[in-house]
């Protein structure tokens, strides 16, 4: 530590650590590897926007690959280059909140800012609303229409299997008949959403795919470790770039972004820029850079060599190993990334490689049911005992309280040290197991109390219930149970009695 | 820092990583983070108590208050919103309109928490609705987080694909200490409430205020009921009914507040019984019958002892219970039949209720039926339907006088479907009624005390 008094050093890190955290959470722009099938999105969207002309595209690729990362930074790049605003409309829709063909079009219009136009106007079908949205867009200027991007996350959502999927047929065939220019992008993490199409929307679209696989870099066509893939990012993540610390920048401007500037800032250090948040979004976060300004030049390269050697420590690549066994969810991993950074403080300045692994350990096998059949109370700890053994002998018929009930009873008159239950006790613990869905009613009994008449319905005594929770759950449990009674190991232990 | 340490007491682990989580003014918030625990283990006092301390905006969901979409739509902008009143909010689309509305309206980076309390309700509606508030901070640009306070874990939830996967938070149950230290914070409070049901003599009162007492007997308390619930509200309650009867004969000046033997003693039945009402809320503090100190204090109002107590007595145990039907005796006969129908199986009738049902041949099949399996009984599987037919059969059977099938007779069956012992229909249809004998053998053991038939004798299962 260089000769910096505890105020500094606290200002420092509470600077660094909103830097990161804006990092780790916001940028949703950089993008890395994946070269080529970002190179081919931005043919798709800049032939749309300059050339005029029309296509259709899926974006396949498993969750937290970075499939809405790449179009945004395609969309930023594009607006770099062109006037994004002028020449072109950019409506995205997410199957989530859009997934009703009469809220998607609703948002359409707002996006395109025609609800004017459209005022009190009825359309008779879907169709006829979509070509009067064009026709304004057409009408009025004197160029012949604006480009439009459509953006559909998560597409897949609108392929209703019941309704027509009428958006869908709609917008791919307006980029067959040519009537504007428009380019369609859906985004999906089903690698099956073709045949959720239905035959005329399949016909129209151009079955052009774009398959996005972490973990794979095309460019040299080898095949990138995920470890080593989880290692950049942890250091593109945490590293801070020098350029903020230095004091001989120019002042940056207040207020209003400007590009050419902001290039001017990357160019100072080229290998340092893809440390910083796109200015981009730090407007959008309403987050003033000057703020930034007071960050010390030895304290960020210090920061940063500090992220560079825990990179090396051996300890956090085999824990980094072990995540990548379990997911390479990139979204999964800045959340890892983002709870350690908050843990930094004026009294713990610098990243604990134990503490990184240990969340990482948390979120890959967090083993919560575990937990919670610890946190059971002995006798109700009994009762799920019981029942797990009642089931293995009956080979995986579904019990119900009487049958459990009387397991129990009798183990505890078999162990005199147990002190008794009354029954109505016992049906409460029951009870409770259920709520917290240790056990689940089974199907059978389900469709039972489905008709409705008095005596076909079952007393919840009688009710059949199945184990929810698998047996090497509660075997961890009982292990690491803390002051769990002897005679409740051994008889867990004892299956047949 | 301190006070929210002293606020929520034993969760220091919990309440650190939330802070951290949260951090402080502008930074950002994570995007979804999902507390997860067993019920009463302070997931949503940590979590109100950070965000008062924190002063953040925030709006607090009650999931079982909004249990349509459009309700919680509402709630959450009419949360966000100080001054406006009426919001109307009906699709997702609208509620992210509203947000983006809002988020416009801002100036800093204003830190906003979403709390979603009770969240497996989300369960009930469609699935879309939680994965959207689980990212909702990618649709609108706000400086949003939305917390979800479950007592199921996020296994449970089962999504579909496409679901990002919030950062998770475990709050563990408390153990013995931390029960004790906690219901030992309110101690002040035990003995307010027990002096101020009671009149005490000064010097008692004295004694009544040491904590060592409490201590002692939170410590006896603990030991009975730690074993059956580990509900801090459960416990707290009980606590507090049976502290007022622990220090009853202390009141009496019969037992010395320092001699822990004889309280023990003294005390150790009283828990015991009252173990049977765990989580029943059956208010007994007026009728102490099974307590030996009972016999002592006679000064009890009689006029108290109103409807209300006697009902409450009742449902203390089956057996008082089962008596204060006061059924007829001829409708004791019935639900005793009623009973057998329905845990014997029809075609061991006449073998059970015949005095000539011949021999029975003994083949290997029911040999093997002897060997009964637990599981397989009747009284284990839960009653069978019987006709008007079978019923009556039975009760003829058993019935060791003779009378005849009087309008009377058939109108106590109503009687009994009425009272719901047995379920059925309540118009009697001769030729196609099936019934039911919906109440337990501890009940009907009762019932069938009272007019001196052994039940057990007639039940296949016990034979």
């Amino acid at each position: 530590m260089h000769e910096i008094n505890a105020s500094q050093l606290s200002t420092q890190i509470k600077l660094i650590r909103k830097y990161l955290k804006l990092k780790i959470i916001e940028d949703n722009i950089t993008f890395r590897d994946h070269a080529s099938e970002r190179k081919h999105v931005y043919e798709l969207i800049t032939k749309a926007v300059l050339h005029g002309e029309s296509h259709s595209a899926l974006i396949i690729g498993p969750r937290g690959c970075g499939k809405t990362a790449l179009i945004n930074s395609v969309l930023h790049q594009v607006s770099k280059e062109a006037d994004l605003v002028n020449d072109a409309i950019v409506v995205k829709l997410n199957g989530l909140i859009h997934h009703d063909d009469k809220v998607a079009l609703k948002s359409i219009t707002a996006q395109m800012q025609l609800e004017n136009a459209v005022g009190d106007r009825v359309f008779g079908t879907f169709a006829e609303n979509l070509s009067f949205l064009l026709s304004c867009l057409m009408s009025g200027t004197d160029r012949r229409c604006k480009s439009m991007v459509f953006i559909l996350e998560q597409f897949d959502m609108f392929c209703h299997s019941t309704r027509t999927q009428t958006l869908l047929y709609n917008l791919f065939d307006i980029t067959h008949s040519k009537q504007a220019p428009m380019c369609v992008l859906g985004v999906t993490n089903r690698i099956d959403v073709m045949e959720l199409l239905e035959k005329r929307v399949k016909s129209r679209f151009s079955h052009r795919h774009i398959f996005i696989f972490p973990n794979e870099n095309t460019e040299n066509s080898e095949v990138k470790s995920p470890l080593s893939n989880c290692k950049e990012m942890l250091v593109q993540c945490l590293s801070m770039p020098l350029a903020l610390g230095r004091r001989d920048l120019p002042k940056k401007r207040k207020g209003r972004k400007s590009i050419v500037s902001n290039e001017e800032v990357m160019d100072i250090d080229s290998t340092d820029s893809q440390y910083s948040i796109p200015e981009q979004i730090l407007t959008k976060c309403r987050t003033d850079v000057k703020q930034f300004q007071h960050l010390e030049w030895a304290f960020l390269e210090d920061w940063n060599s500090h992220v560079q050697s825990l990179v090396q420590d051996q300890k956090l690549v085999d824990s980094l190993e072990k995540l990548c066994y379990y997911t390479v969810n990139e979204q999964i991993i800045k959340d890892i990334l983002f709870q350690t950074v908050s843990k930094l403080s004026p009294s713990k300045p610098y990243i604990d490689a134990i503490e990184l692994s240990n969340t990482i350990d948390e979120t890959v096998s967090s083993e919560q049911r575990v937990k919670l059949l610890q946190s059971l109370s002995i006798l109700e700890l009994s009762l799920v005992i019981a029942m797990m053994h009642g089931i293995e002998i009956f080979d995986g018929q579904p019990m119900n309280f009487e049958m459990v009930l009387h397991r129990y009873t009798k183990f505890a008159n078999a162990n005199s040290s147990n002190q008794s239950v009354p029954r109505p006790v016992v049906l409460k613990a029951f009870e409770h197991l259920q709520q917290l869905e240790i056990i689940m009613p089974s199907k059978s009994t389900d469709s039972h109390t489905l008709g409705d008449t008095s005596t076909s319905r079952v007393q919840k005594e009688y009710k059949l219930y199945t184990l929810a929770a698998p047996v090497h759950d509660i075997k961890e449990a009982i292990k690491s149970y803390k002051a769990l009674p002897t005679e409740i190991t051994h008889w867990f232990n004892n299956t047949i009695d | 820092m301190e006070e929210i340490y002293a606020k929520v007491p034993c969760r220091e682990n919990q309440l650190n990583s939330l802070l951290d989580l949260l951090g402080e003014g502008d930074e950002p918030l994570p995007v979804s983070v999902f507390i997860s625990g067993n019920m009463a283990t302070g997931k949503s006092l940590c979590v109100n108590t950070i965000l008062e301390h924190l002063r953040f905006k925030h709006v607090n969901i009650d999931c079982i208050e909004c249990y349509t979409p459009k309700i919680m739509y509402e709630a959450i902008l009419s949360g966000l919103h100080d001054d406006q009143v009426d919001m109307k909010c009906d699709s997702l689309w609208e509620l992210m309109n509203n947000l983006n509305a809002y988020s416009t309206q801002q100036y800093s980076y204003e830190p906003i928490v979403l709390v979603f309390d009770r969240a497996e309700r989300f369960r009930a509606m469609d699935q879309n609705i939680m994965c959207t508030f689980i990212r909702l901070r990618e649709f609108c640009n706000l400086n949003i987080c939305t917390l979800f306070v479950t007592h199921l874990i996020y296994d449970s939830f089962h999504f579909k694909m496409g679901v990002r996967e919030p950062i998770k938070i475990y709050f563990p149950n408390y153990n013995k200490e931390e029960l004790f230290k906690i219901i030992f914070i309110h101690q002040k409070a035990f003995v307010r409430h027990l002096t101020n049901n009671h009149e005490v003599d000064c010097g008692i009162k004295e004694d009544l205020e040491r904590p060592e007492l409490f201590a002692n007997f939170l410590n006896a308390f603990l030991s009975v009921f730690y074993r059956p619930c580990r509900d801090l509200i459960e416990l707290q309650h009980m606590a507090r009914v049976n502290f007022v009867k622990y220090c009853e004969p202390i009141i009496k000046n019969e037992i010395k507040y320092n001699d822990l033997s004889k309280l023990w003693r003294h005390i150790a039945p009283i828990l015991k019984t009252s173990l049977e009402l765990l989580y029943l809320r059956i208010n007994t503090s007026k009728s102490t019958a099974q307590s030996p100190a009972k016999e002592n204090h006679e000064w009890i109002e009689p006029q108290s002892y109103n409807f209300e107590n006697t009902l409450k007595e009742e449902l203390l145990s089956t057996k008082t219970f089962a008596q204060s039907f006061e059924l007829p005796y001829y409708a004791k006969f019935l639900l005793i039949a009623a009973y057998l129908a329905s845990y014997n199986p029809p075609k061991e009738d006449k073998r059970l209720f015949m005095k000539n049902h011949g021999k029975q041949r003994k083949r290997l099949q029911q040999v093997k039926a002897k060997a009964k399996i637990s599981e397989k009984l009747n009284t284990q599987l839960g009653p069978k339907i019987f006709t008007l037919d079978r019923l009556l059969a039975i009760f003829y059977a058993i019935l060791e006088e003779k009378i005849g099938l009087t309008s009377n007779l058939l109108a106590q069956i109503a009687t009994l479907v009425e009272l719901k012992l047995i379920a059925g229909s309540k118009e009697i249809d001769l030729d196609a009624s099936k019934y039911k004998c919906i109440v337990g053998y501890d009940f009907i053991s009762a019932v069938a005390q009272t007019v001196g038939f052994n039940v057990r004798k007639y039940l296949y299962d016990f034979m």
